[in-house]
């Protein structure tokens, strides 16, 4: 035991003396990020650069073509302003969703309590595909969603899937667990008595939820919100599989020019453009929302 | 202001009964001592009072109108926590205006009250400052002074000062009386050290097992305790099993000293053959040193032994007697301490001082 604990305070002393010793400590880590992203990313580069052929592939050369065409293109717009519409709307939902489900989580004890928080973590345990695939059956005209409403009195069937909707509730579907899960894990630091002290002075239930416990879940809902919003942005399996042509995001694009059109080019170009914008708004958001703990709010 | 009225209010989670058909009242402005040992159900009765809990049987009437089920956001009491439950993300002056803000009071009024009441509890220069930076001392008086903002019928207070240390409890002891004085609200204190509740109470409600044992005026409460759990819990003493002999002109009773007794019990209060207990309350015990080889001159009210133990306990000094086996104590301050180990003493009393129970329930002794 005591060796132990001399070892970690010898290990400690090495990294705060940043010698020798914590680059050594450092080192596995830094050789993974370069071999798998550093190197792919600086390839990824290079290739943008690369000039475009008719016949597929690419011509080595240096020439800033592939993002004039990306710029350029009104398909390619239409497609990212559908994506960040998507992430939008998406992160939106499944914010909210999570805040009210883990504070629900939170309050709960005992047996619902866990299967609050089990029921969260289980759909993790299945492949995405499968599980997005899942919503199908469920949204699709003749689906059960749809007998379900028929016989409740509605006159005629609605392709919830493939379509917006069945992509938007595929995407929320997919980030909800993530969203649940960085929002609770900052309410368990909650002290319960603040919102009885704040219901004490005169808030009712609702009030004293957006007076105390909204706050104290901010730097969760922050997280929750980046995490959201960059997956949906980004989103893949859900509109591929739950959406129509019109859900293309600009991921299925991307794919899309690189394994279908072998577009390598303007594949990279694009991906570029799309880091470099999602790395502006994630850096954006988490300004706003950790900005506002600070207390601007009135007295 | 206002009355607070407990009528055969109850609490049970469960199996457990945690409040057991208690029946309290509060006058108008006073300061009530809920006083008992942890786990006896005070602080439940508490929240139950400011609504935090909801009783399973019996009612709340607070100021003469029934509260029982109303939330504790409609009713006219205010809490203040043991862990202050302080607001994290707002200012020191947003937390005392946050309940004249929930009853909409506009923002240049209640600024102003708040920072009034931050006066009153000597904060005001910390107005704008993060609670998380201030010291213990300073949160549970923002704590205070953010349920006095709202003007409270009756302030509510769930051991705020247990998380102090000794001596800045005692100086927000005086500070808390003071207030009191001042704001004329009636307070109801929950507290499990004696001592806290003889220096604020008005009146003393000792508490056991989610029952009321005795309620009275400080004084009242220490001079005429009516069972041996409140003798126990109000302070040290010596407490001697004994059983009751002969009846015939005065109570006398056997007790582990060999020696019997004399004991102020009338003698229709107990038979022979009762088990008693016998609380001998230290600072009612004469002692003085006799020569090491007189013979014991016990008597009825007098037993001689041999000092064991010393202890030093700051100001006053512990001595420990031992008379035929049984260990007896008595303190002597600092400057009086003129006993030793293996002294040979006498201790008497006056027999009219000693507290007899029988069953738990006082039988005779102490003021009439």
């Amino acid at each position: 035991m005591s060796d132990e604990n001399a070892a970690l305070a010898w290990l400690g002393e090495r990294i705060k003396a940043r010698d020798s010793t914590s680059v050594f400590l450092l080192a596995p880590l830094a050789a993974f990020e370069l071999a798998f992203f550093v190197v792919p990313f600086l390839i990824l580069v290079r290739m943008s650069l690369n000039e475009g052929t008719s016949s597929g592939s690419y011509a080595p050369g240096w020439t800033l073509g592939a993002y004039g065409d990306v710029l350029g293109s009104d398909i390619y717009r239409q497609v990212v302003v559908f994506s960040f519409e998507l992430g939008v709307v998406a992160t939106v939902i499944a914010v909210l969703l999570a805040l009210f489900y883990a504070y629900a989580a939170y309050r709960a004890d005992g047996v619902r309590k866990s299967i609050l928080l089990f029921s969260v973590i289980l759909p993790l345990l299945t492949t995405l595909v499968v599980k997005t695939y899942a919503w199908l059956p469920l949204l699709a005209p003749n689906g059960v969603l749809n007998d379900v409403l028929l016989a409740l009195g509605m006159g005629h069937r609605i392709q919830f899937a493939p379509g917006l909707v069945g992509t938007v509730v595929g995407q929320v579907y997919i980030v909800f667990p993530y969203a649940v899960l960085s929002i609770y894990s900052v309410l368990t630091t909650m002290d319960w008595d603040v919102v009885e002290a704040a219901r004490d002075l005169g808030a009712s239930r609702p009030r004293s939820f957006f007076e105390v416990v909204v706050p104290e879940a901010l730097p969760g809902i922050a997280v929750a919100t980046v995490v959201s919003f960059a997956w949906s942005v980004g989103a893949y399996a859900a509109p591929s599989q739950l959406g129509t042509g019109e859900q293309t995001t600009f991921a299925m694009e991307i794919g899309n020019l690189m394994l279908t059109q072998f577009d390598y080019p303007v594949g990279a170009a694009f991906s570029l453009l799309m880091l470099a914008a999602m790395l502006a708004v994630s850096l954006a958001v988490i300004r706003l929302l950790t900005g506002s703990i600070g207390g601007v709010e009135s007295v | 202001m206002a009355e607070v009225t407990l009528s055969d209010l109850t609490k049970e989670y469960g199996d457990l009964t945690a409040v057991d058909a208690l029946d309290l009242s509060v006058d108008d402005g006073e300061l009530l001592c809920l006083l008992g040992p942890s786990g006896c159900g005070k602080s439940t009765t508490l929240r139950m009072l400011g609504g935090l809990e909801t009783p399973t049987g019996g009612d709340v009437h607070i100021g003469g109108t029934e509260a029982t089920d109303l939330p504790p956001y409609e009713r006219e009491t205010s809490m203040v926590f043991q862990s202050w439950a302080l607001f994290p993300h707002k200012s020191v002056l947003e937390n005392v205006a946050f309940g004249l803000k929930m009853d909409g009071v506009d923002g240049d009024e209640r600024r102003e009250r708040a920072r009034e009441m931050l006066d009153v509890v000597e904060m005001g220069e910390f107005a704008d400052h993060d609670p998380e930076d201030l010291s213990g001392g300073q949160k549970q008086r923002v704590a205070l002074a953010r349920s006095l903002a709202i003007e409270p019928d009756v302030l509510l207070l769930d051991e705020p000062l247990s998380n102090l240390d000794k001596r800045l409890r005692e100086q927000m002891q005086l500070e808390l009386r003071n207030i009191h004085d001042e704001v004329e609200t009636t307070f109801v204190h929950v507290t499990h050290d004696q001592n806290e509740a003889f220096t604020l109470a008005d009146s003393i409600a000792i508490m056991n097992d989610g029952e009321i044992e005795q309620v009275g005026e400080p004084r009242e409460v220490y001079d005429d305790p009516t069972s041996l759990f409140v003798e126990e819990f109000l302070g040290d003493t010596n407490l001697v099993a004994a059983e009751a002999a002969a009846t015939d002109g005065g109570v006398r009773a056997s007790t582990e000293f060999d020696t019997e007794i004399a004991l102020p019990v009338s003698e229709d209060a107990v038979s022979a053959g009762d088990a008693l207990t016998v609380s001998f309350r230290p600072e009612d015990l004469d002692v003085e040193r006799v020569d090491e080889n007189a013979g014991a001159a016990d008597d009825a009210s007098a037993l001689t032994g041999t000092v064991t133990d010393v202890l030093y306990r700051g100001s006053s000094v512990r001595f420990y007697v031992e008379i035929a086996g049984e260990s007896v104590f008595f303190e002597r301050s600092v400057g009086n301490a003129d006993f030793d180990t293996d002294d040979r003493v006498r201790v008497s009393w006056n027999t009219d001082d000693l507290l007899v129970f029988a069953g738990g329930d006082r039988v005779g002794g102490g003021t009439p």
